[in-house]
């Protein structure tokens, strides 16, 4: 294992880990589903211009469409790519159908096989069989998925290749200096595509003393030795939710979905909330202090998290 | 609820969310998506099936969110939900077995109800196709692996095909006995609901039959939107609409409009007008929780 998962303290800022762990060419998974969505990294990865990036996910939403249009995307593998119930993702339309900005490949799975692949990456094991895919054409047209004979009981059984990408950044509501990292609300993939990964950058809402972290240690998702980098990034996930923290700005992404419809609206969306905002705390300042506190406060009025 | 009058005023989702719940039998564990197949299942729950169990692929199980929530790892998600977990292992259950019934959208849907939501081919190709659409997500694992399978589609001739572009989750794949020789545990699609009719399967030969029509429907009408010869049940029901207290739970369940869209609230409101409105209607509805 790398260097960076032995240190003490992992705090880095948000610059520095996309700096250090995603460069042109990497393979990047991204945390949350639909809900702590890893949100500010996918911005900092569009400041940062990186090239040629292989997104490996479950169904990553609008910060894999950002990416797509933003031309940071060379390949995805992944089971769905939408904008929440708003729209189809428009910026993977335009790439698959039209070569806008440029064409990238895609290769489908189902959101339990993308599970399975995070499993098998979390476990070094080469594959994991399912009983998902059979009788589709999901393998017809993805031939790293293969159907063999149950070798024990006989009958068709789909296997799915482990996932190993070379970066996972994952968004959690609070984490110790050294990696030790909690999670509120549903996990989704995010205990194993950390594991999967060669390398795990945690963004969280809060860095904590250790001593919080032991008061609940149930609540620990990633354990510092699968940590390499960790780094402070309140309000990370908007516009979508962080159960316990702030609720999901559905205005906000309702008014991306708006924008996206094109790629002059799409060009004039990242300009105005990407490129033009230095890191994630301009880019707070300009979605209005107000504003988060607001959705702070109705994520306190459903879920509150013990501190 | 149900001894109420029926709606006069009432949107064709919102009968197709009527629909759907009445599909889902108290006690069931139910594998749902957003949009109709969510306010369908917290219909039931809220009626006939109270103690019927709403799953979500993020990791969410037992959710009783006082309104509609907007996507599958919504936070509100965990309200009155005894159990969160991990995607995975929402999967893992439905795969073990332990899912009764899921509801799934289409794109596209053929006569043995394999469902296409991956790509329109249109004399294209998987990789140059002419309309790329977003994916599988879960529709695989739930076609795969629920007891039974309802599938949501809008009633046009190019989306009922006879044989969809690309299955991305399978129904009775190429009829009689095939889904089970694939290896498929999961029992197979039951019903097609639409807006303006009903499909089910043959028992035998497991192709698409017109079951029910909505009020107001002829057959030749339905027909005229299935671009195979469509076999038609003997005795053809209609639909019942919507009770008044059905809707009135849907609309109040959906304050901002945002699924069912009836109006154009959702797409004008502004930050401050939907968040006040959200947490009022959090506060109203806390009890369901």
């Amino acid at each position: 294992m790398a260097d960076q998962k032995k240190r003490a303290d992992k705090t880095l800022t948000l610059k520095e880990a996309i700096k250090e762990f995603v460069h042109d060419d990497s393979s990047v998974t991204l945390g949350g589903f639909c809900g702590r969505n890893s949100q500010a990294a996918a911005y900092e990865i569009v400041r940062q211009n990186r090239r040629n990036l292989t997104i490996i996910d479950d169904s990553p939403t609008d910060q894999l469409d950002i990416l797509i249009g933003a031309g940071c995307i060379k390949a995805v593998e992944i089971a769905w790519n939408g904008v929440s119930i708003f729209s189809l993702a428009r910026n993977l339309r335009r790439s698959v159908e039209e070569a806008i900005p440029h064409k990238i490949e895609v290769q489908d799975y189902s959101n339990y096989a993308a599970s399975l692949r995070f499993m098998a990456g979390a476990m070094n094991v080469p594959f994991l069989p399912t009983r998902s895919l059979l009788g589709s054409d999901i393998p017809r047209h993805n031939r790293r998925i293969k159907i063999i004979n149950d070798p024990y009981e006989g009958g068709p059984i789909a296997l799915v290749p482990a996932a190993s990408p070379d970066v996972a950044i994952i968004h959690v509501q609070r984490a110790d200096r050294q990696g030790n990292a909690q999670i509120w609300g549903h996990l989704a993939n995010d205990e194993n595509k950390a594991r999967a990964a060669k390398h795990a950058v945690v963004t969280c809402e809060e860095i904590v003393r250790e001593e919080a972290i032991l008061k609940i240690p149930n609540m620990t998702a990633l354990p510092s030795y699968c940590v390499d980098a960790v780094v402070k990034a309140p309000y990370g996930s908007h516009p979508w939710s962080c159960y316990g923290y702030y609720y999901h700005d559905i205005i906000f992404q309702r008014d991306y979905a708006k924008s996206n419809q094109t790629r002059p609206g799409f060009l004039k969306w990242i300009d105005e909330w990407i490129l033009s905002c230095e890191d994630q705390s301009d880019y707070c300042r300009k979605v209005g202090k107000e504003r988060l506190l607001k959705l702070a406060k109705m994520e306190r009025a459903i879920n509150r998290i013990p501190v | 609820m149900s001894s109420e009058g029926k709606a006069k005023d009432y949107s064709l989702a919102e009968l197709m969310a009527v629909l759907a719940a009445k599909e889902i039998k108290d006690g069931d564990k139910v594998f749902v998506g957003i949009g109709i197949p969510m306010i369908a299942g917290f219909l039931a729950i809220h009626s006939h099936a109270p103690n019927a169990v709403l799953m979500f692929e993020g990791g969410y199980l037992g959710s009783h969110p006082p309104v509609a929530c907007t996507d599958v790892g919504d936070s509100v998600l965990g309200l009155g939900a005894p159990y969160i977990t991990s995607s995975w292992r929402t999967f893992s259950d439905l795969q073990r077995g332990y899912c009764d019934i899921g509801i799934i959208g289409s794109a596209q849907v053929d006569k043995y109800g394999n469902v296409n939501s991956t790509v329109i081919l249109d004399n294209g190709t998987y990789e140059n196709p002419k309309t790329r659409l977003p994916g599988s997500g879960g529709a695989n694992d739930i076609a795969s692996s629920a007891g039974r399978l309802l599938i949501m589609a809008r009633l046009e001739k190019r989306r009922f095909v006879p044989r969809v572009d690309y299955v991305t989750s399978p129904g009775h794949v190429g009829g009689y006995e095939s889904r089970r020789k694939t290896g498929l545990k999961g029992g197979g699609p039951v019903a097609v609901i639409t807006d303006r009719a009903i499909f089910r399967f043959d028992e035998d030969t497991k192709e698409m039959y017109l079951s029910h029509l909505y009020p107001g429907v002829s057959v030749e009408e339905v027909k005229k939107e299935i671009s195979w010869n469509l076999r038609v049940a003997e005795h053809i029901a209609t639909v019942e609409p919507p009770t008044k207290a059905q809707v009135n739970f849907m609309r109040s369940y959906d304050p901002t409009d945002v699924i069912l869209r009836r109006r154009c609230l959702f797409e004008s409101i502004d930050f401050p007008s939907w968040s006040g409105l959200a947490m009022s209607d959090w506060k109203k509805h806390a009890r369901r929780a």
